[in-house]
């Protein structure tokens, strides 16, 4: 297979407080089956060699299930393509010699870390506010004891895909965290586990959303077209609704 | 936004449709608007309009504000995402959009309801509103910033009608959507069709 090479524009910044700029990289002898962070991973090789700082970005699992990979590719969060986190991104995308700007996912709630990390913890304190659903401790309960029907559990699982990386936050020109909000506040909205705690957790949900500095939907579905696990805007329409239903039953 | 947003639409739909009785000729037209004015609701309706209409763009400047502010640093490259991706020009110009619209207001509340009473020959006691809209609109250059205004009122309508309805919950569909584009085009052009028959016309209507 025949290696290219591409340039990158890679976002530098030092530390939290320091200025940030994108600099020039050049990766040479990239093969074109190579992930967009194996191709990474090499220019880090060499910087390290070279005794340089290397270029500091998030990943994990690198199969695209557990959120952690967060760059923002030629303006795009996750790079074009539908349905794929940045480590789903194969460098056979790109041309022999073509320039690729990488940024960090950029929200005021997600603040940059080093380089091209951020810190998404904001998604945290949404999820601790009431991402959650009680239960009482005790012997395990009996399978299948609480029947759900299958069309419910399809559409729970929809939102319960969602793996919370942010890209929705990344792509929205508003900065706003509704699609994640929306898919969480779904998933246990629809099932009769989330029942007990369904209007205190949307609204618990949405203000720590809002105070954590998101922006408002306009409802453009930049979000839904990032998104790797393709979550349907319809779950902020859904969001929208619990929200205007919880105030109505708890005033 | 939406609750506001859908009702200044319908409040749009009534107000075209009075409009349009100037092709009805001159006494349908300043029947309808005298019957308007003499009708001591009209304050009630008026004050409901004002809040309406203030609110919308409190909360639209609120949010916008909000908005430019979640992302204090820009991205160097932004593409579009294309896909799913509903955004356009007239979604990202909302504001740009508002604000022209609420400039004209004011104005265009000037121009007619504060305008120049002529009391009709035909009815004594009746104004004649129709004379006015004739003068008014045979200046070229007010009518052509009419037109563009009006234009700006169907960009805006363009995202803000499907918007509406995803806002309040009820849900997005392409059905939908087309509408909200097909009623911002109607609207738009039954409005603008009123100066431009009385600019090509010379005022004979």
């Amino acid at each position: 297979m025949n290696e290219i090479s591409v340039k990158l524009r890679v976002w530098r910044q030092a530390s939290a407080d320091a200025e940030g700029k994108l600099q020039d990289y050049k990766v040479e002898n990239v093969v074109p089956d190579m992930s967009f962070l194996e191709m990474l991973d090499v220019l880090n090789e060499g910087l390290a060699r070279r005794g340089e700082d290397v270029i500091a970005f998030d990943s994990d699992c690198r199969e695209g299930i557990c959120g952690c990979c967060s760059l923002t590719i030629n303006g795009v969060p996750h790079g074009r393509g539908t349905g794929k986190t940045t480590c789903q991104l194969y460098m056979r995308d790109f041309a022999d010699g073509e320039t690729i700007t990488v940024e960090p996912f950029r929200a005021k709630a997600f603040p940059v870390v080093k380089d091209l990390v951020v810190d998404r913890s904001a998604f945290d304190g949404i999820m601790a506010a009431g991402g959650y659903v009680s239960v009482n401790t005790g012997a395990a309960p009996d399978g299948n004891q609480i029947a759900i029907g299958k069309d419910i559990a399809d559409k729970a699982f929809d939102a319960a895909a969602c793996i919370g990386c942010g890209a929705c936050v990344a792509a929205c020109k508003n900065a706003a965290a509704f699609l994640f909000v929306g898919a969480k506040v779904t998933q246990l909205a629809l099932l009769p586990q989330g029942h007990p705690e369904r209007e205190r957790r949307v609204i618990r949900m949405v203000d720590t959303m809002e105070e954590a500095g998101f922006g408002n939907c306009t409802n453009e579905a930049e979000c839904e077209a990032v998104c790797p696990k393709e979550i349907s805007t319809a779950h902020i329409t859904k969001l929208n609704r619990e929200y205007a239903r919880a105030l109505l039953k708890l005033s | 936004m939406g609750a506001t947003g859908l009702s200044l639409i319908a409040f749009l739909i009534g107000h075209v449709s009075g409009n349009l009785l100037i092709f009805a000729g001159e006494h349908a037209f300043n029947a309808y608007g005298h019957a308007l004015i003499s009708n001591p609701m009209i304050y009630v309706a008026e004050a409901g309009l004002l809040l309406l209409f203030v609110s919308h763009f409190v909360t639209g400047i609120v949010l916008t504000k909000e908005n430019r502010d979640a992302r204090p640093i820009g991205y160097q490259r932004n593409d579009r995402a294309g896909g799913a991706s509903r955004k356009s020009l007239a979604s990202t110009t909302m504001i740009l959009s508002g604000l022209v619209l609420l400039a004209f207001v004011p104005l265009h509340v000037n121009a007619f309801k504060f305008g120049a009473f002529y009391e009709s020959a035909a009815e004594p006691g009746v104004r004649d509103l129709r004379r006015l809209v004739i003068e008014t609109f045979s200046a070229p250059a007010y009518t052509a910033g009419y037109v563009i205004v009006l234009a700006i009122i169907g960009f805006h309508l363009w995202h803000g009608f499907g918007s509406a309805f995803e806002s309040l919950g009820v849900g997005y569909s392409k059905a939908l959507k087309r509408f909200g584009q097909a009623l911002a085009l109607i609207i738009t052009v039954a409005f603008i069709s009123i100066p431009l028959v009385i600019y090509l016309s010379e005022g004979a209507l």
